[in-house]
């Protein structure tokens, strides 16, 4: 009997082992959403304060779990609703968005950015956490693919992007990549300033008025170039700024794409150097 | 027994799912009329009060409808109405409509209007930026 408890004990030990050694895959999702990335010790340089938000998530959808050094580019979206609206009403609208056969698992977005339109002074400008970088987003359109380049094309190799629901074993999905390119939403981030940026149309009755046309503020650009520019300092490979309708045909993100130069020339004054 | 009760609880389902499709397709015949042909006298009918307010209250909206062209015939969202759904929670609505009429200003958008039910009718609340 003491012998069989000794047998045990040193099986578990072994197992504890090999995890710690990596000779065991991750065994669930949880777990994953926890590995660190070490890309640039020297961090923190603080640049901007970042709020953080407890979303609700839907635990029966899927997200795809990626190393952070995956991702290379910086997607600049508006919400579209009020610019009033807080992170948790667009966890909300995102949560209830999904359908029965394709949920959303939480806000679609990394970062949200609050901030009054140009002229106005509420809301309070403010930069908060979406959902982790480590997970995939869900903003650039899911059947967008593009090119990788040769760090990216290795980790995919590497099968370090797993695809799964909380509390399950992640799996492999190849369907992430199709002819040599990959899933726009694995290798971006999405940025929301919220607001409508957009003009009034049939179909956007929150939009401007001609008389009256939206921009984002010197803060606003200001933020988008600080937060881009902490990113790249804590993640090197991130190198492009974009916007959502780089990627498909889409009114989003309205007048802040005329802005994305000068927030590339902002980020600049900051240290770093975005294409 | 069981039948009974499974086919009154789709009876009762389907009851509920044609009352608010009945008021979608009215609520944006109502949008319709208030965009296309400037009836601004249905906007209290059509948007919350949250809408309007953000909007820079009903007055600037109105204004914002008059710089659109007024459409006499009906050839609006409401008919382009593709489908809607209500979210788990049975708080939103989401509806999506036909895109193949392109908007110059506003191309081929994908974003979803968000319905919320307000003095027990249902209201536009704004809509949602695409995405997936």
């Amino acid at each position: 009997m003491k012998g069989l408890f000794l047998i045990i004990l040193f099986s578990q030990s072994l197992l504890l082992h090999a995890y710690d050694l990596g000779f065991v895959s991750v065994p669930d999702m949880n777990q994953i959403m926890e590995y660190p990335s070490d890309v640039n010790p020297e961090w923190p340089l603080e640049l901007i304060d970042i709020a953080k938000q407890d979303y609700t998530r839907n635990t029966k959808a899927s997200f795809c779990m990626r190393p952070p050094e995956m991702v290379d580019t910086v997607v600049i979206h508006h919400s579209e609703t009020s610019s009033s609206a807080t992170p948790a009403y667009i966890n909300e609208l995102h949560l209830a968005r999904g359908t029965a056969t394709d949920p959303w698992y939480m806000i679609a977005y990394t970062y949200v950015i609050n901030s009054p339109y140009k002229g106005a002074t509420v809301p309070t400008p403010l930069v908060t956490d979406g959902r982790p970088i480590e997970i995939a987003g869900a903003h650039a359109g899911s059947n967008v693919f593009i090119p990788m380049d040769s760090e990216q094309a290795k980790i995919w190799a590497d099968k370090k992007i797993l695809c799964g629901k909380e509390n399950e074993v992640p799996t492999f999905d190849a369907t992430l990549v199709k002819n040599g390119k990959i899933k726009a939403n694995v290798t971006t981030i999405g940025v929301v300033i919220n607001g409508n940026y957009a003009p009034f149309a049939k179909n956007n009755p929150g939009g401007y008025s001609k008389r009256a046309p939206r921009y984002p503020t010197d803060k606003t650009q200001d933020m988008i170039a600080r937060l881009s520019c902490q990113l790249q300092k804590k993640y090197p490979r991130m190198k492009y700024i974009k916007w959502h309708n780089y990627y498909h045909d889409t009114s989003c993100p309205g007048t802040i794409k005329s802005y994305i130069g000068q927030i590339k020339t902002l980020a600049k004054g900051y240290g770093c150097d975005f294409n | 027994m069981r039948f009974q009760l499974i086919a009154l609880i789709c009876i009762l389902s389907l009851n509920l799912y044609a009352s608010d499709d009945k008021a979608m397709k009215e609520l944006f015949e109502n949008y319709d009329k208030v965009i296309q042909q400037h009836k601004v006298e249905l906007v209290d009918e059509v948007f919350t009060k949250k809408f309007l307010t953000d909007n820079g209250g009903k007055e600037e909206f109105v204004l914002k409808v008059k710089e659109l062209p007024k459409v006499k015939e009906k050839k609006g969202l409401g008919s382009l109405l593709r489908k809607w759904k209500k979210s788990k929670t049975g708080k939103i609505f989401f509806a999506n409509v036909n895109t193949e009429e392109k908007v110059k200003e506003s191309p081929t958008h994908q974003s979803q209007f968000v319905v919320i039910e307000e003095d027990g009718k249902l209201k536009i609340d704004g809509t949602v930026s695409d995405g997936n």
